[in-house]
Parts: C-alpha cells; structure tokens; sequence
C-alpha cells in the first residue's frame, strides 16, 4: 500500500477493521445489553474489564491465603492449640509445610491434622512455648528437643 | 458412595447446637467467640459460601456482665424513620425492657453486614433465663466453655465456710472497718 499523506498513513492501522473489533467483542461475549454489541460502548467496558482482571490475580491470592489462614486456625481450635504456637512448633520440629499443605490436611485428613498438632504441642512444651491443656495427652511423642533434655 | 463415606459426609455437614451460658460474661467478648460458631469459622471446612454455621443456644441472658460504667454509658440508637423519630436508649433501660437485647446487637454487629448474616442470626436462640422449650434443649450437643469462670458470691457461702476458710490476721477488736 502506498500512502501519498501522513494522515492517510495514521488512518490504517493494525489489522482489517472487522477482526480487530471481533477480538474486542469475544471479550465482551458475556456483557449485558449494548456493552456487547456496540463497539464504542465495548471497548471500553472491555478496558475496565481487563484492570480489573490484573488486580483480580493478585486478589485471589490474598483470598486464597486468607481462607487457608481461617481454615488452619479452625484446625488448632479443635484440637486446643493456638495457631501461632503450632506454626512456631512446626517450624522447630522442620516440619516446613505452607498454609494450602495444612488447610487441606486440616478438612480432608483430619487424623494426619491432629498428629501434626500432637507434635507441635510437645514441642511447645519441650521449649517453653505455651502452656499446652492436657499435657498427658502428647506423652507417647518424642521429638529431638525432648530426647537431648533426658 | 459407600455407606461409610455417606455418613461421614453427614457427621461433616451436620448442624451442631452448641448451649453457651451468659452468666457473668462480657457480652461483647462472647460475641466474637459465638459468631465463629453462627458462622461455622471453627471447622476446617469453612468456606464463605459453604452453609456450615451450628446453632447456638444462649441461656441466662440477663445475668450478662458488661464492663466498666457501660451500663450507664453505652447507649443504643433506634430511629422511627419520621421527623424527630430518634431516641437513644441506655443499656441498662434496654437490658430492663428485653434482657436478649444487649447480647443480640452485640452479636449481629460483631459480624460484616452481608446477604447472610440475617439468616446466620436465625441460628441464634437466646433466653433470658434457663427455661429453654424441651424441643431446642433436646438439639444441644456440646457446651460452649465460658470466657471467665463465674465466681461464688460471699454471700452463697454458708456461715460455717466463711468461719473456717483460713486467714493472715485478726483484726483487733477496736479496729474500725471503714
């Protein structure tokens, strides 16, 4: 193509007019009303539609962190330990497991949840956490701690 | 599904009700611990839109304890929703009109204002005393512990504890107690 004007030269831009706004509209493919089907209208509802998007990834880690965090304190309530004791202990104990790893074991292996809280408990009381409720409960458990003081 | 996995599935999803004695408890304290058992925060499988909340029944509800000079200070707004409509009840003539009041606003505000938290309230059961109907009591599986223990007025002691309960010294008899 040959342009005789700049302004002509402005005017063609990017790809055939049809396909460039068909990328727009199956973006807006799921909108209601003229934020469909105009182009003008489209556009810029897609714009908002895709800063939202780009604040939304980073959101849903923070909701998904917060929900795991929730579910985790729900998991030391149960078995009467406090969560920022059990997070303490484990990490004494090298058991270096992340919030998803232990939110699930919380809901779906609750058995290997409480053996996680039995070890922790023992190992608050090895190093003088926190005053742990039913101590006689974690006396069959032996962590590294223990074993050095006797 | 076999016939264990169902019924674990049921034990999961099952509402708890849970009894919560208010005697000589904060009611604002209590709130923040009752409404993780309304809204189901203390199971491992809380979700925001996951139906898991337990019901609650309060019993002594007049008997709360609330700290400091809030009886007299704190003060309850309520609008008609006419000109000159508003009025402004202290706690303690609130707690005298309906003793379920305090401890009711004390748990509906503690918890964010959603589509849900009317029906989350619809689980709480409270009554200013201990006559709770046969047919809710008989629900009642586990005791919620209470935030301070309650303890045994002077007066409820009989006079022979009180003479024998041990002491550091006597005071001398022209000793004037002011």
């Amino acid at each position: 193509m040959v342009f005789t004007t700049a302004v002509n030269f402005v005017r063609s831009r990017g790809p055939d007019e049809f396909w460039r706004k068909r990328r727009i509209f199956k973006l807006a493919a799921h909108f209601v009303g003229r934020k469909r089907n105009c182009y003008s209208i489209a556009i810029r509802y897609v714009h908002r539609a895709l800063r939202y998007a780009t604040k939304g990834r980073i959101l849903k880690k923070i909701d998904m962190r917060n929900l795991w965090q929730t579910r985790i304190v729900a998991g030391c309530m149960e078995h009467d330990i406090d969560y920022n004791v059990f997070r303490e202990s484990l990490y004494r104990s090298d058991i270096l497991l992340d919030r998803k790893t232990l939110a699930n074991l919380a809901a779906w292996e609750p058995y290997t949840f409480k053996a996680l809280t039995d070890i922790a408990k023992r190992r608050a009381i090895d190093d003088g956490l926190a005053s742990i409720n039913n101590q006689h409960e974690v006396d069959r458990i032996i962590t590294k701690g223990s074993l050095v003081k006797t | 599904m076999s016939t264990l996995k169902r019924v674990q599935q049921w034990a999961t999803f099952a509402r708890i009700w849970h009894i919560y004695d208010a005697t000589w408890q904060n009611p604002f304290k209590s709130a923040e611990l009752l409404k993780k058992f309304l809204m189901g925060v203390h199971k491992p499988i809380y979700h925001p839109m996951n139906d898991c909340g337990d019901h609650v029944v309060i019993i002594n509800s007049a008997d709360i304890a609330l700290p400091g000079d809030e009886w007299k200070k704190r003060a309850y707004f309520h609008h008609t929703g006419y000109p000159g409509g508003a009025s402004w009840t202290l706690a303690w003539d609130l707690h005298r009109k309906d003793a379920t009041m305090i401890l009711k606003k004390a748990i509906y505000n503690s918890m964010d204002g959603n589509l849900q938290r009317r029906y989350t309230m619809q689980r709480l059961h409270i009554f200013p005393d201990a006559n709770v109907p046969k047919h809710l009591l008989e629900n009642v599986s586990n005791q919620i512990r209470q935030l301070r223990p309650v303890p045994k007025r002077l007066d409820k002691y009989n006079l022979e504890e009180v003479k024998t309960f041990p002491k550091l010294i006597d005071y001398p008899k022209d000793y004037i107690i002011r």
